[in-house]
This record gives structure tokens, C-alpha cells and sequence, in this order.
């Protein structure tokens, strides 16, 4: 790009000179564009390209027409004097050449007419895209994610995937400070990257300072971000999907984390407001939690089907009845195999019944907290020494699949079905405007157990059966186990 | 065409005559080596450059090489110039005439420092 620009530039020069030294220019500008990387020295790369242009410009055009230099004495003489520089008429390339250049001079006061925009208006919106005014210091305390323009959603799982499209100017800021400039001023000057791209770059690089679980990481991926951009890559991709892909890409690159992503859709994302929120969590809690079925089958043995792990501060309530009920089993059935996830704060709530001291849940996506950990044994409880089965399908994934994989490792559980879905690490979704979205993992955590979590490969059962014949299965090793170890019948650990 | 004035010496010309004192070099290399020995204040664009270089080859005062590759940079092949005797013995009157300059401005108090 830069070099075609030069190269037709260098129309300006007089033909014989051109001929005699123009390749030679030439590769003294690709040397010098090899060797000059980084913002600035592209800058002053330019201004001596142009101020060389200025000097020797006339110095040149003067030694191949020398009546016209002659000509300077002559008109200090006071007389105008008309000198015919050419005997033959323009040489149509140079009409095209003349034409490229002022396209080229037209286009560049229109890219900084648009990059000094917002300059002006001294209120740079580095990660925010949406419509709402926003307060520019309401964003930088607004470290929940949620967005600034709105009050905060009741619902704790859904206010994750609500996550900030109004994210931090403030990290925005912090990010770019190592280039010394404002995140939001980033773009002015540099290569000639569509605003509105910009604007989708500049959100990508707030949302992952403020939420990639490696700040160290995040930082190298944002520079890499930027300097594609100065580079001109970025004006590559023909059009917003590539775009997206493109900085997807770029991103992998760097953080070789398959999880980034940059999303984009043809319709409009959707954009959930806190009536959304309310509406479906009213609608959850009518359907009970998504506690499908709480019984007690033939043989004391208790079932629970279970199809989301949701949020404590929502569905707490209804997830400690349903524990309390199934209380005296003699055996637990957790069929999971319609669960689709939902936090690991229920998994754990859930958990703390099945043992009698504190038992840390691993999660893949969380630094441990003070409720990755159980909170056994609970009061009254008699089920942690029953045994239980866990069901799973080939669906099963998320918090149900670090349900699973957990009390597997733990030795707690008996895993009945099939291979489950393997979505570890899934990155939390942030909503850049209506059609741009990027996908971030927020937290990577150590697994205790010697093996990979079941992030792409899913959590093998114990006993593997097609997923329809799950329930009787874990139902016969259930009454199996029953028989063999009746004094667990008896057994009353209170 | 006619030849460009290189009396008195402009001062890109000396620099470049400066620049070839010690060994052949490529226009890319003239161009930095004259960046070096003026502490990067002077950075001589391609067509400044080329139009001193010309300049000067049309007066004898550098020759043109042989092309060849800088084993330093990349494959491409590059013109080569050398200083001339003719250019050596220019660069050094008008180093002495600068130097007679220096004297004078000392003399004079303009200018601080040790004789030249």
C-alpha cells in the first residue's frame, strides 16, 4: 500500500530522472519501510518522504527545463514572461498519474477529517458503542460487567451473559498506555482503518483488558491487535465478517486461546434489558429451577432431574427443598442429561450435601472463591455417605459437566450415559454493538487432578450406556449396590 | 542537460562524499551512514539523494560500481558508488575550508572549544 503510494509519487519526479534512479528510490523507500516499524517512525517516514518531494522536486524539474530556471532572473526584471515548458502535449500517464495523486490527497484530508472527529469532542468512548449517553466515569466503576446506562439485573447467570458492551474506558485507557496515547486517540494518524472498524477494534481491546483472565496476555493480544491495524492488515478483510474472523485470527495468534473470538452477525444481536432479565427469571422460578423431577423411586432410592445449575441468589430456595426432601434415600439419581449449564455456585451448593467436610469443586473457568468450596456437611443432612449416580448425555455440558467431572474425581459418583459434550472453557459473550460481539474466557483455573479437564473431549461415564437407557442402568447398580452393602441402609451418620 | 552547480559544495553532497570516505556503499547505506555521522539530523529522502548522487557522478566526483547484493539486508542487488581521487581531494578542501571557518568563528569568540 504505502509502497504503490510512493511509487506513484514518484511520477512527480521528470521523466529521465525516473528512469535513471526511480527503481533505485524505490528500493530505498521499501528499505526504509522494512526498517522503520511502529507508529512514529512511520510518521517521520513519511514527512521526509514528503519534505524530500518538496526540496528536490523544483531543484529537479529546474535542471531538466532549463529556460524555466533561466526564467527566474528574467521576471524579477518586472515583465511576466510565459515560457512553454513542453513541446509535445501530456502524455496521458502522466494525466493518470496527476489524477491518482489528487484521489489519494482527497482521500487522506477525508481519513483525518473522520480520525479528528472525535478528537474534538474531547469525550473518546474507547470501549462503548451503544446510543446511551454514558457518564465516561460510570463505566470505570462498573467492574460487574453490567452496563452502565442500566440498573443492575436481579439475575446473577444472566447478568454474565448481559456483559458489558459499555465497558471500561478506563482499562481502555490503562491499555493504551504504553503507547502513551488514549485508546480512544489510538487511531487518529494511524493507517487509514474505517472508523467504524475502529471503533469495533478499539471495544475488542477495552473488553479484553477488562475481561481476559490473563492480563498479561490480554495486553500482548491488544498490542498485536494495534499493530496489524497500523500495518494496514486490517484494511484487507473485504468486509465486516472477514473483519471479524481477521481479528479473530490475530488474537489466536498471539494468545493461542481458541476460545477468543470475535463474533459477527448479519441481523442484529439481541440485546437483553433488565425487563428481559426479570421476565425470564419470573418464568424460571414458575418452572421450578428447572427441577425437572424430585422423587423417590421404588427402593428408597432418590431422583433428581435436574436441567440447570442457576444461581443460588435465585434458585437457592428451591434447590435446598428439593435436597431436603430427598433427605432419607437410601441412593441418589442426578439425571443430568437435559442439563445445559448454568454456575458453579449451585454446583456447589448442590455438592456441600453430598459430603461431610469441605470438598474444593473445580472449576476450568474460575479462580478459586470461597464458594468453590462445599459447604459440608450441612446441618441434618444424611446423604453424604449414600451412593449416587450421575446421568449423563451426550448434551450434558458446562456446570453440569464440572458437576460430573468433580464428583468423578472425587470418587463420589457413579457416571451412567454417555460421553458428555466437553465445554470447559467457553468464553463469556460481550455485546459490541448490534452486529459486532467478542468472546472472552474470564478465568482459567488449575485443575488439582492429573489429567485435562473435559474441555473438547467431555467426561467419559463409568458405565457407558446409550443415554435412554441411563436411568435404568444407574437403577439396577443402584439396588445392586444396595444389596451388597446393606449396612449403608442402616447406616445413619447422625 | 545541464550539470548541477556543485560550487560551492551543497551541503548533501559533501555529506555523501563524507559518507563513501572509508568504503563503498549502496544509496540505502549512504543514506543511513549520513544519518549516523550527523546524529540522525540529516536523513537524505531518495529523491535528494539520488539527485546529489547524479550530481556527483556527472562530475567525476564518485563512480559507479558494479551492482551486487548486501549480504546485510536482502538478495536484491544494489549500485554501489566510490569516492573518486578527484572527490576525495574536493571533500578535503572543503573540509579545510570549513575548518578555516571554525578558526575564525573561534578567533572571534563565536564559537568555544580547543583549535581545530
Amino acid at each position: 500500500m504505502s509502497e504503490r503510494l510512493y511509487r506513484y509519487l514518484l511520477c512527480l519526479y521528470p521523466t529521465d530522472f525516473r528512469r535513471a534512479h526511480g527503481e533505485d528510490a524505490l528500493q530505498l523507500f521499501r528499505d526504509r519501510l522494512r526498517d522503520e516499524t511502529g507508529f512514529l517512525r512511520r510518521m517521520r517516514l513519511w514527512f521526509d518522504i514528503f519534505l524530500d518531494l518538496a526540496i528536490s522536486l523544483p531543484r529537479l524539474h529546474a535542471r531538466a527545463h532549463p529556460a524555466f530556471a533561466a526564467a527566474f532572473p528574467a521576471r524579477s526584471a518586472g515583465a511576466p514572461l510565459f515560457l512553454i515548458l513542453e513541446d509535445e502535449p501530456l502524455r496521458p500517464a502522466a494525466l493518470v498519474c496527476g489524477c491518482a495523486i489528487t484521489l489519494a490527497a482527497l482521500a487522506l484530508i477525508v481519513i483525518l477529517a473522520n480520525h479528528l472527529g472525535p478528537l474534538r469532542n474531547l469525550s473518546p468512548r474507547a470501549g462503548d458503542s451503544e446510543v446511551h449517553p454514558i457518564n465516561p466515569q460510570t463505566p470505570a466503576t462498573n467492574r460487574a460487567g453490567t452496563h452502565p446506562a442500566l440498573p443492575q439485573p436481579a439475575v446473577n447467570a444472566a447478568s454474565e451473559s448481559f456483559a458489558s458492551t459499555g465497558s471500561g474506558f478506563k482499562s481502555g485507557f490503562a491499555q493504551s498506555a504504553n503507547s502513551a496515547v488514549p485508546a480512544g486517540i489510538t487511531s487518529v494518524g494511524s493507517s487509514a482503518l474505517d472508523p467504524e472498524r475502529q471503533r469495533v477494534l478499539d471495544a475488542v481491546i477495552a473488553n479484553l483488558d477488562q475481561h481476559y483472565f490473563d492480563s498479561a496476555v490480554a495486553h500482548r493480544v491488544a498490542d498485536a491487535l494495534v499493530a496489524h491495524q497500523r500495518s494496514g492488515a486490517d484494511a484487507l478483510a473485504a468486509n465486516d465478517k472477514d473483519f471479524a474472523a481477521l481479528l479473530t485470527t490475530q488474537m489466536r495468534d498471539v494468545s493461542h486461546d481458541m476460545h477468543l473470538e470475535v463474533v459477527y452477525s448479519a441481523t442484529p444481536l439481541p440485546k437483553p434489558s433488565p425487563q428481559d432479565f426479570a421476565k425470564m427469571l419470573a418464568t424460571l422460578q414458575k418452572d421450578n429451577c428447572l427441577f425437572r423431577k424430585v422423587e423417590i423411586l421404588p427402593g428408597n432410592i432418590g431422583y433428581l432431574k435436574l436441567d440447570a445449575f442457576l444461581a443460588p441468589s435465585d434458585c437457592g430456595a428451591i434447590a435446598t427443598a428439593a435436597m431436603t426432601s430427598l433427605n432419607h434415600v437410601n441412593a441418589l439419581i442426578f439425571d443430568l442429561r437435559d442439563n445445559r449449564g448454568g454456575t458453579s455456585e449451585m454446583v456447589s451448593l448442590i455438592s456441600s450435601y453430598l459430603f461431610d467436610h469441605p470438598e474444593y469443586m473445580f472449576d476450568p473457568r474460575r479462580v478459586p472463591t470461597p464458594q468453590s468450596w462445599t459447604s459440608s456437611p450441612v446441618p441434618g443432612s444424611r446423604l453424604a455417605n449414600k451412593p449416587v449416580f450421575i446421568l449423563t448425555s451426550s448434551t450434558t455440558i458446562s456446570a453440569a459437566e464440572q458437576f460430573t467431572y468433580d464428583l468423578k474425581m472425587l470418587k463420589r459418583a457413579t457416571v451412567i450415559g454417555e460421553v458428555t459434550a466437553g465445554g470447559a472453557h467457553a468464553g463469556v459473550f460481550h455485546r459490541i454493538d448490534d452486529h459486532f460481539g467478542v468472546a472472552i474466557p474470564e478465568n482459567r483455573a488449575v485443575n488439582p487432578y492429573s489429567q485435562a479437564d473435559w474441555e473438547g473431549v467431555g467426561i467419559t461415564p463409568d458405565i457407558k450406556v446409550p443415554a435412554a437407557l441411563a436411568l435404568k442402568t444407574a437403577l439396577q447398580q443402584a439396588r445392586a449396590e444396595l444389596q451388597k452393602n446393606p449396612s449403608s441402609l442402616q447406616h445413619d451418620s447422625h | 542537460m545541464p550539470k548541477q552547480k556543485l560550487d560551492p559544495l551543497p551541503a548533501a553532497a559533501f555529506q555523501i562524499l563524507l559518507s563513501l570516505a572509508e568504503e563503498d556503499l549502496h544509496g540505502y547505506a549512504i543514506m543511513r551512514e549520513v544519518a549516523d555521522q550527523t546524529g540522525g539530523r540529516v536523513r537524505l529522502g531518495p529523491g535528494t539523494l539520488y539527485s546529489s548522487i547524479r550530481s556527483l557522478l556527472e562530475a567525476g566526483l564518485i563512480e559507479e560500481l558494479d551492482s551486487r547484493e548486501d549480504p546485510s539486508i536482502n538478495g536484491e542487488r544494489r549500485r554501489y558508488y566510490r569516492l573518486s581521487p578527484t572527490g576525495r581531494a574536493l571533500a578535503s578542501a572543503e573540509a579545510a575550508r570549513l575548518a578555516d571557518l571554525l578558526r575564525v568563528a573561534r578567533a572571534k569568540k563565536i564559537l568555544g572549544g580547543g583549535y581545530v
